[in-house]
Order: structure tokens, then C-alpha cells, then sequence
């Protein structure tokens, strides 16, 4: 990913989108007990596309906004989200994942250890009561709620930003292309 | 091969966008309300009013319908005709859902202030909910009320059916409100009518289940009995909320041979995760006389 003015208000865009949309919209939509979360999933999909540091970044701005949208602890969102937008990234960059269902289980692990990871930290900070055992129920709720809608929004982050993308995970075209047969001899042999 | 100048940087921007978080963390709990993370909040609030009004009006029929095909999942065994008459019926319903479900909140509202035990002369203040918090750990929502309206800080805020918090934050337009079901909760109730008293306290992610601790084991409650605020003061301290506004209603007692308190589970009224209005009340009031009858806080 090439770091633009653009790159910025397009990342940028998917966390102010994704931090609105959940707590205006997400947030009261009841199903199955729990509701989904678009936070998660749009960090997930800017790290995958993007890359560890835009991951990062955007984890970070993401929790940040979330944070001073709802009133929440400042950084302890931007704290999880950094990590989860990291890791995530970190995955794209080892693993090199371009099966067109992967946002499916990447979407659902992101969301999996944000839930967790924002439950532990809750947890040791501030809750003065007892925890019911039904936390576990909504975490697992938004984890499958999460993974059925991860197909549309990675898809739709995948459209915003590919513009500033330089290498597109997702492109079967990137790794149909033959071996370089022609051109300077070190090259030859070599993914074109 | 690794490019180590690719690494650096990698591992830098991670370490910084921790331990920007971490001084963040630190500095919201050492700051008082009136600190710059505390005021950054109000000052964004302000600016995201606007956005989340807006997206919450946008998105309501939208919510509706998703909570109408979750209500005709569970209703799966109806016959055909109901189904087709439904389809028919849904386009209407999605026009007036939104109407009605305001509608039954206000008469909600209303008829709570009808009741006895309820306080008088406390001058609420109707408000929408205009955000939710997405995490069942901070049960907060945002209110398109503020400081403008004659709210403040502190304030009790009831839902249809009964108690739903308090504000805790206030901006020009807009408010904070912690709910009861927030992991930090804590309110003084009351049994009536056999007056034992303790503390409402949320068990997390159980929102129809609040816990009224530390009442006493010589106090006898029943199941079916309501809880209210007890509105306890003293000459040092007194509770924010005024005495008599319903809580909930008692669906099961603990009584545990070693602990010297019961452990009492309320149902509360009010249906916290569906609120859409709220009524902010301005003004203490006055205790009605049929809440404290009977009853010893």
C-alpha cells in the first residue's frame, strides 16, 4: 500500500463508516441473542488488503473514533483493535491468503479475538460485578454473525481500497501469470 | 529474505500505536471529568450527533424488519395464509413500526409516572436514543438531550417500565447515559413492601437479570415483589436517585446458610436493550408518600 493523502481518507472513511454504522445501527440489532460488529471486520479487512502497519494504523484510528463516539475507557479499544488489525496483517504477509472464501474464517477469528481480548481487558479494569456466563453465548453469537456478513465487507473495503493497493491478495491474475521466460538472464524462471 | 529496514518499521509502528494506548488508558483513569480525554469525548460527541441521528432514524425500519424476520423465525409453525397475509402486511408495518414503537414507549413513560410510588415534581425531560455501545461491558447509550435541554450530570433516566440509568456526560445537544446493566453500576433499592434494602447490580451480559445484594437475611422477600430506589440520604452522602422509582420485579432469592446477606435476582422493568426513548428526570422531586410506607431503609 502506497501511504497517500488517499490512502488516508479512504482507510479513514472505513473506520468512520464502520465506528457509525455500529453504534447507530449494529449495536440494537438483536439476533440469535447478539448482534453483529462491524468494527472487527473492517479492521480485519483493511489488514488483509493492506498490510500489518496499515492494519495497525487502522485498528488504532478505529478504536480511537469508537472510543470517543460512545464514551467508552480511552485506548482500550484502540489498544485491542491495534492488535487484532496487526495480527491480521501479519497473517496476510506469512501466509499469503487468496482463496475467495477467506474472509469467512478471517473475519471470524478477527472478530473472536477482539471479543475475547476486550472481555480480558474489561475484565481486569473496571467491572465491579459478577460476569454472567451468557457473555460467552454473545461472543460466540457475534463471531457467526461476524463471519456471515465478512463476504460483503470485505468486499466492499476490498472496492475502496484498491485504488492504493499495490498488490492485491485477492488477484488470481497476480498468481496465474506464467514464469518469466524472456528478459535479463537473473530473472528468468522468476515469477513475472 | 527479510528487508530489516521493512521490520524496524513494522515492529515501530505496532510499539507505537501500543504504548500511545497505554498512555492513553493510564491518563483516562488518572483525569478527572473535567481532563482532556474526558473533554475530547464531549467535544466528539458533539460532533457525532449529528451523524449518528441521522444513521439511527436511516437505519430503524431497517432494524425493525431484521427484528420482524427474527420474531417470524421463532413463529415458523403458522400456516401459509398467516405467512401471506404477513407479507402483505409488511410493507405497512415497516411504515408504522417505527411510529408505534414510539408511541407504546411514551405511554410507557407516561403511565410510569402515574404510579404511586413514583416521585413527583421531578420536571423530565424526554430524549431519543441516538447510539448504543456496542460491547455488553459498557452499557452506555447517547441521548440527542443536553446541558441546552437542562440536563446535568448525574441525573436519573427512566425507560418505559422503570429505571435506566443515570447521565454521566453532557454536552451542549447530546448525554451520556450509563445504564443500569453497565458493568459499574451500583443503585440503592428498596423491597416493597417489606422494605429490606441493598444494592442493584448488573450480572454482564445478563441484562434481564439484575442482583440486589447485601439485603439483610431478616428481611423477608418474595418472589413478585417490586424493587424500587430506595433514595437513601444521610447527613454526608445522598443517592442520586430520588426514592421511588421502580426497578424491577423479584424472580428469585439465594439464601445461602453462610453468607449473612441474600442474594436477590430482579427482572428489570424496563427493557434495556430495546429502549429507543428515555425521560431524563431534572429535578429530585418529592418522595410520594406510598413509596416509603412500610418500609425502613
Amino acid at each position: 500500500m502506497t501511504f497517500t493523502p488517499q490512502t488516508f481518507a479512504r482507510a479513514g472513511g472505513i473506520a468512520l463508516l464502520a465506528v457509525i454504522l455500529q453504534i447507530s445501527g449494529f449495536a440494537p440489532l438483536l439476533l440469535l441473542g447478539g448482534h453483529p460488529d462491524l468494527v472487527p471486520l473492517a479492521v480485519a479487512a483493511v489488514a488483509i488488503y493492506a498490510g500489518s502497519v496499515a492494519g495497525a494504523a487502522t485498528g488504532f484510528a478505529t478504536g480511537f473514533l469508537l472510543d470517543l463516539a460512545v464514551g467508552g475507557t480511552m485506548g482500550v479499544s484502540s489498544l485491542v483493535l491495534t492488535a487484532v488489525g496487526y495480527g491480521v496483517g501479519r497473517y496476510r504477509e506469512v501466509r499469503d491468503p487468496a482463496h475467495g472464501l477467506m474472509p469467512i474464517p478471517v473475519g471470524a477469528a478477527a472478530t473472536l479475538g477482539y471479543v475475547a481480548t476486550i472481555a480480558a481487558v474489561s475484565f481486569m479494569l473496571d467491572v465491579g460485578s459478577s460476569v454472567s456466563a451468557l457473555v460467552v453465548r454473545d461472543a460466540l453469537v457475534t463471531t457467526f454473525l461476524n463471519a456471515l456478513l465478512a463476504l460483503p465487507v470485505f468486499a466492499l473495503c476490498r472496492r475502496v481500497l484498491r485504488p492504493v493497493l499495490l498488490v492485491d491478495p485477492v488477484d488470481t491474475r497476480r498468481r496465474r501469470r506464467g514464469l518469466r521466460e524472456a528478459g535479463p538472464l537473473g530473472l528468468r524462471g522468476l515469477e513475472a | 529474505m527479510y528487508d530489516t529496514k521493512v521490520v524496524r518499521r513494522r515492529r515501530a509502528t505496532l510499539a507505537i500505536f501500543v504504548a500511545l494506548s497505554v498512555v492513553m488508558l493510564t491518563a483516562y483513569f488518572g483525569e478527572g471529568s473535567g481532563g482532556v480525554f474526558h473533554t475530547l469525548q464531549r467535544g466528539a460527541q458533539e460532533v457525532f450527533a449529528p451523524l449518528e441521528t441521522g444513521t439511527d432514524r436511516a437505519l430503524k425500519p431497517f432494524r425493525d424488519g431484521v427484528g420482524w424476520f427474527g420474531d417470524t423465525l421463532d413463529a415458523k409453525g403458522e400456516n401459509d395464509d398467516l405467512r401471506a397475509e404477513n407479507e402483505k402486511l409488511r410493507k405497512q408495518l415497516g411504515e408504522s413500526a417505527v411510529a408505534a414503537d414510539d408511541v407504546r414507549q411514551l405511554r410507557g413513560l407516561v403511565k410510569l409516572a402515574d404510579e404511586d410510588s413514583f416521585p413527583s415534581a421531578t420536571e423530565p425531560v424526554a430524549a431519543r436514543v441516538i447510539a448504543r455501545s456496542p460491547t455488553v461491558w459498557y452499557s452506555s447509550v447517547k441521548i440527542d438531550k443536553g446541558s441546552d435541554d437542562g440536563i446535568d450530570e448525574d441525573q436519573p433516566v427512566i425507560a418505559a417500565g422503570g429505571l435506566a440509568g443515570k447521565v454521566t456526560s453532557v454536552t451542549g445537544g447530546t448525554a451520556e447515559v450509563r445504564l443500569i446493566t453497565d458493568g459499574s453500576s451500583a443503585v440503592s433499592g428498596q423491597v416493597l413492601p417489606s422494605g429490606g434494602s441493598g444494592v442493584v447490580r448488573p450480572e454482564v451480559g445478563q441484562p434481564n437479570d439484575l442482583l440486589l445484594d447485601l439485603v439483610d437475611r431478616g428481611r423477608r422477600v418474595t418472589e413478585g415483589t417490586t424493587v424500587v430506589t430506595s433514595g437513601f440520604s444521610s447527613k454526608r452522602v445522598q443517592s442520586r436517585f430520588p426514592r421511588g422509582i421502580p426497578i424491577g420485579r423479584v424472580t428469585r432469592v439465594d439464601l445461602d446458610e453462610v453468607q449473612l446477606y441474600q442474594r436477590v435476582h430482579l427482572e428489570p422493568f424496563a427493557d434495556i436493550r430495546a429502549i429507543d426513548i428515555v425521560q431524563v428526570l431534572t429535578k429530585r422531586g418529592r418522595p410520594s408518600e406510598n413509596a416509603s410506607a412500610g418500609a425502613t431503609p
